[in-house]
């Protein structure tokens, strides 16, 4: 039966004047819907509204030199299928990769699975460890965040309410890579992921996990253990043993604390090498 | 502002939505108001892959998608793909591998892989396109007979 | 044998099949089932008064049943509903039924269900099996066997290996989910279902309904895969009661997360096995079984005294012992997953088996052959071994996984498993043909459900024995006032026992041709001629249309019928302590080989190459075949690795979904090659044996074996997650 009305704003005034309409948690708001159905079973609020960014003119990709800006509607398979982006940012494409199946990624946005902010998101580690930003428009006009201050908990962001997500944000091309472990390799939530990149500008390493409570986290101590884009393997050690005590993992359906610690000390190492060995890497010709 | 009630165009129809509330999923739109039920009602959680549709010639899972929110989109269940040449050479290899035994996931299959074929075209690797499947579950075949296919239907490509 | 395009190909490929799913009737309501809060407790009430409320809406609970049933109530082990104790978490305890699937839901959730819940039972080890405690379980069977003599075999042992297996219950996932609509026609309660087993189901809607037989009609629909799962009734009771309470046509579909929690699924199980090893033989054996069995076990002990026959393996050990409990508990009813509990009580058997040899230091493929049963000799309970392919597949097996060895890469294994099947044989049906002057009609109750076994299977033994093309021959499906009887589509079967009766009602139709053209029977051929069919015997031809008499041409054909009722092998009941042990009907071996890749520091395993050496009598339909092992494989992958289902200590099912239950992906499968190995004669037509089953059971051995070889990991445990192969690589 229709207990809500379907709002499909086509400008960005238009979706924030959306957003003010009725009481505060009868509005959902919905970028490729692939998390809605779930949202509409057990409310504590009747659902009154929802309001589809579909029609934004926000499923954007550009590149200006170094940097890139994705439009929050984007959906991601049009992302993964950008001619350069595996190649300059090798982390991104297999994190993007990692969402889903294709059906899914031909609807689902890298602002849903911000705003839907998962610990197990495959997203967000690579997005930490890209040191992007989240460029959020609102009546009040508009602001940007660093992913790592965007992102709290499950369900939980610095998303005012009427805000929006416009886009995000990589400051640079980075060489980079997200490996991840599931008990199924496809279709399954990661139990750990684990995200590595490595910034020309900074001359530094950003690393960042997943499969995380309450969020996936950047590891700044793991980072200041590698001295250079090919660190060896005693510096990787150290830095995976420092990122596997220092994680705030928990023992769930999907794996234990202990499992985990295990895992990110593995990836880590192999990620490192395999973002060090890349094409895209500043020390492979 | 897009209004709703709007239009929503499947297999080259028009359909009125005013009568569709707007909770109701495309997957029960297709299959019960329209009867085109080739379009196969499996988990409703976007795990099986059964209820693949074409929205704008992109496969979708219909069942974790509120039909209002493709007005004014083309959607293209597997009887619309009855006239599609691509979607004939997906037939004809499955039917030459063997590769369906109950069927109900198959109609997702080929709506599935003719819309990857059209999406990645000629430049597309046999492992590609196998892997880019993998949203679509099988119980009977053991996939082995599919992926049979799918390399058929890629030697194949004109 | 040519290839040939499954005749039910084009239209699945075009979505133009109509399973139970999208069957609609005028008038017709949606039914949907009240699930009961907790796992067990009583309960104190069911308040259907606010779903009544809603409009159009009708509601049914245990009162209604008792009032227009009396006689319905009577099967305590699975009551259509509970009336005082709830067995199992989600249990229906009452049904609802609305104009829309939307209002159905809304007032399922509407009834009001009071419950004084209780601490569910669930853990099925940690005390005596034969004395369980008030907090444990109930035993609900028990088997036991021995032979020979055991204290000799393992008082005098060179050494003796025990070990404990453990396996989590798997569920069948048929991609699509029950359904079905029930009418109410005058005195007739019809319903049109998705069933592997049309006459079970009437004779099991009967029983659980108290109503005669002649009062119900089944009738079959395409079914999107059963593996078990679509062998007894499990919606069907209740929309057929809530028909009758609305006097409207009743579709009720599970939804999926209904599927896990309500499905007759297989369930957890624990299997020590200990062996006395004398001389480089075994000498003794002893394994014991526990079985998890929810609620109840199908047909009393059958799965206890069934599986537990696998679980000493096909080897020649002259002393035995075995022993079964199967405990009750608050999980849903046991029921039969492709190859019921084989796959989990092999698992066992078989890695044990490769854990010896490595104890021994000898090839794992010779000391299996060492021991393994050939035709004459007896099984473990006396039974005469048939015609046994098992040794023939292994020495096959053995060559490959030889050469692939030097294949090869750092942290790969290879290795093998073997396991056998009993084709129920024994389960009898019969067979209707008619022969009209255009085509050949099998008259059947049970629809295809994708392995291809009646659309192919029984299709072509019909074409073998009347040389007749396969498009002229058509399945014609019938309810069960009209089809022939049959015990339907489970157990490996179909070809093997049905495809005897159609070989029967055959030979019958060839004899009379013969007569009719006075020529021998086996002389004649059915070819086709503009359109008609022409029996052809030497020079004779004859149009079909012109052997059949009016009578006949206006009945639409000549009829012809068969009958097949099998029997069963015999067992030494010396050997029986307690229980019922069941013998085998048909010895159908498998030997398998995998190559795996264990990751070392992640536990992670990815199967490289996979190969099935199926002894297999004789291949009527290669396709056919091959798809079933193909198959077969592939779920058996999904066991050995990922596959689980989870119960939470309220006891939930806590993974009701395909996300969290997980079945293998496109991805995970390797190559598989088949072969198969012909020439051990079956009971099935020209010797065919029954291949739904043998394919699953030794992949879980398989795999654990080459995760040993791999990286010298005993795996334990079933599925074979990265974190239990992490910790048997003792990562952790």
């Amino acid at each position: 039966m229709a207990t809500f009305s379907f709002v499909q704003p086509s400008t960005t005034d238009e979706a924030l004047a959306a957003l003010r309409l009725g009481e505060p948690g009868e509005t959902m708001i919905v970028a490729g819907g692939t998390d809605v159905l779930f949202g509409l079973e057990g409310r504590r609020i009747p659902l009154k509204r929802v309001v589809s960014l579909r029609h934004l003119p926000w499923k954007t990709l550009s590149w200006a030199g170094e940097s890139l800006r994705i439009g929050s509607t984007l959906p991601l398979r049009t992302l993964e299928r950008d001619p350069d982006l595996r190649r300059r940012i090798p982390g991104l494409w297999q994190a993007v990769r990692a969402v889903g199946s294709v059906a899914l990624r031909h609807r689902a946005t890298l602002g849903g699975n911000l705003v839907r902010s998962s610990p197990a998101s495959d997203l967000i580690p690579i997005l930490l460890a890209l040191d992007s930003e989240v460029d959020i428009i609102g009546m009040e006009g508009e602001r940007s965040l660093p992913v790592d201050q965007f992102v709290r908990a499950s369900r939980t962001t610095a998303l005012g309410s009427g805000e929006l997500i416009r886009s995000v944000a990589i400051p640079e091309a980075r060489a980079s890579a997200f490996l991840w472990q599931r008990v199924r390799p496809a279709n399954d939530i990661s139990q750990v992921g684990v995200a590595v990149a490595y910034s020309p500008s900074r001359k530094g390493w950003r690393i960042a996990v997943g499969g995380v409570v309450p969020r996936p986290v950047l590891l700044p101590q793991a980072e200041r253990l590698l001295s250079g884009p090919f660190p060896g393997a005693a510096e990787l050690r150290a830095a995976a043993q420092e990122a596997s005590m220092r994680v705030p993992f928990a023992t769930d359906r999907r794996a234990t604390e202990e499992y985990r610690r295990q895992l990110v000390a593995t990836l880590l190492q192999r990620a490192v090498r395999a973002a060090g060995s890349h094409p895209s890497s500043p020390g492979v010709p | 502002m897009t209004a709703s009630p709007a239009r929503l165009t499947v297999n080259a129809v028009p359909v009125d939505l005013t009568p569709v509330p707007v909770d109701e999923r495309l997957l029960d739109t297709v299959r019960w108001r329209l009867g085109l039920k080739g379009t196969k009602d499996g988990c409703r959680t976007g795990d099986c892959g059964a209820c693949t549709v074409l929205i704008d010639g992109r496969s979708v899972l219909s069942c974790l998608t509120l039909t209002h929110e493709f007005a004014g989109a083309s959607v293209t269940t597997v009887e619309g793909l009855e006239g599609d040449p691509t979607a004939a050479r997906v037939r004809a290899a499955f039917e030459m591998e063997g590769a369906l035994q109950c069927g109900y996931c198959t109609p997702g299959f080929v709506v599935a892989l003719t819309s990857l074929l059209k999406e990645l075209g000629a430049e597309a690797s046999a492992e590609e396109l196998t892997e880019d499947l993998g949203g679509n579950l099988c119980r009977c075949t053991g996939y082995t007979a599919i992926v049979r296919a799918v390399r058929r239907v890629h030697e194949e490509m004109p | 044998m040519t290839f040939t395009v499954r005749p039910d190909a084009d239209a699945k490929l075009r979505g133009q099949v109509a399973f139970a799913t999208d069957l609609s009737v005028p008038g017709m309501l949606w039914g949907a089932l009240v699930p009961a809060p907790v796992a067990r407790g009583r309960i104190r009430s069911i308040d259907l008064g606010p779903a009544r409320a809603i409009d159009g809406a009708v509601a049914i609970g245990p009162a209604d049943l008792a009032r227009w049933l009396p006689s319905a109530i009577g099967d305590a082990e699975r009551p259509v509903f509970p009336t005082d104790r709830i067995q199992y978490h989600s249990q229906p305890l009452a049904a609802v039924a609305a104009p829309t699937r939307e209002l159905a839901r809304r007032a399922a959730r509407a009834v009001r269900v009071d419950v004084e819940p209780l601490p569910p039972i669930e853990e099925i080890e940690g005390f005596d099996p034969a004395h369980p405690g008030p907090d444990h379980p109930e035993v609900i069977a028990h088997v036991l066997a021995r032979h020979g003599d055991l204290d000799a075999a393992f008082g005098s042992a060179d050494f003796v290996l025990s070990e404990t297996y453990r396996t989590a219950g798997v569920c069948q996932v048929a991609l699509e989910p029950h359904a079905c609509i029930a009418e109410i026609r005058g005195e007739v309660w019809h319903v049109t279902t998705s069933t592997q087993t049309p006459f079970g189901t009437r004779e099991d809607l009967a029983s659980m309904l108290g109503l005669p037989e002649e009062r119900i009609v089944v009738e079959g629909t395409w079914v999107g895969g059963g593996f078990g799962g679509k062998g007894a009734p499990l919606v069907e009771p209740y929309a057929l009661l809530l028909a009758r309470a609305s006097d409207r046509p009743v579709c009720l579909a599970l939804s999926y997360r209904e599927e896990f929690q309500l499905g007759r699924t297989s369930l957890p199980s624990i299997v020590r096995i200990e062996s006395a090893v004398k001389g480089g033989r075994i000498t003794g054996r002893r394994a014991h079984w526990r079985l998890d069995a929810g609620a109840s076990l199908p047909g009393r002990d059958f799965t206890t005294g069934y599986a537990i026959g696998f679980i000493l393996g096909p080897y020649r050990i002259p002393a035995i012992e075995m022993e079964g409990y199967a405990f009750r508990t608050n999980k849903p009813p046991l029921g039969p997953h492709r190859a019921p509990m084989a796959p989990q009580c092999v698992f066992a058997e078989e890695s044990h088996m490769d854990h010896l040899a490595a104890r021994l230091g000898v090839d794992p493929v010779a000391f299996r052959r060492s021991h393994v049963w050939k035709e004459g000799d007896r099984t473990h309970l006396g039974q005469k071994v048939g015609p046994f392919g098992l040794d023939r597949c292994l020495e096959r097996a053995g060559a490959l996984a030889a050469t692939w060895r030097k294949d090869a890469a750092p942290n790969t294994g290879v290795a093998m498993g073997v396991g056998f099947w009993s084709t129920v044989t024994g389960a009898g049906g019969e067979a209707r043909l008619v022969l009209s002057p255009t085509e050949l009609k099998i008259i059947e109750g049970e629809r295809e459900i994708g392995s291809g076994s009646v659309i192919r299977g029984i299709v072509a033994v019909a074409e073998t024995v009347l040389g007749i093309s396969r498009d002229r021959v058509r399945v014609d499906y019938h309810d069960t006032r009209s089809a022939p009887f049959d015990s339907g589509v489970f157990g490996s079967r179909t070809l093997a026992a049905l495809g005897q009766a159609v070989q029967k009602a055959a030979l019958v139709l060839r004899d009379e041709l013969g007569k009719r053209l006075s020529v021998p029977a086996d002389s004649v051929r059915l070819t086709e001629e503009n359109g008609e069919l022409v029996a052809v015997s030497g020079r004779h031809r004859a149009l079909i249309r012109s052997l059949l008499t009016e009578t006949e041409l206006a009945a639409g054909g000549l009829t012809s019928e068969g009958r097949h009722y099998g029997t069963s092998g015999e067992i030494d009941t010396a050997r029986i302590v307690e229980g019922t042990f069941y013998p085998y009907t048909d010895f159908t071996g498998a030997a398998h080989v995998a190559m795996v890749k264990v990751d070392p520091e992640t536990g992670a395993v990815r199967v490289m190459r996979y190969a099935a050496f199926q002894d297999a009598g004789k291949i009527v339909d290669l396709p056919t075949a091959q798809g079933s092992i193909e198959g077969g494989v592939a779920m058996g992958l999904g066991t050995a690795l990922t596959e689980e289902t989870t119960w939470a200590e309220d006891g939930h099912l806590s993974n009701a979904g395909l996300l969290d239950y997980r079945i293998p992906t496109l991805g995970e499968i390797p190559p598989i090659e088949v072969h198969f190995e012909e020439g051990f004669s079956g009971a099935g037509p020209y010797g065919a044996k029954g291949l739904g089953e043998p394919p699953i059971i030794p992949v879980p051995a398989t795999v654990g074996n080459a995760i040993f070889a791999a990286s010298g990991a005993a795996m334990t445990e079933i599925p074979m997650t990265p974190e239990r192969v992490a910790r048997a690589l003792k990562l952790l």
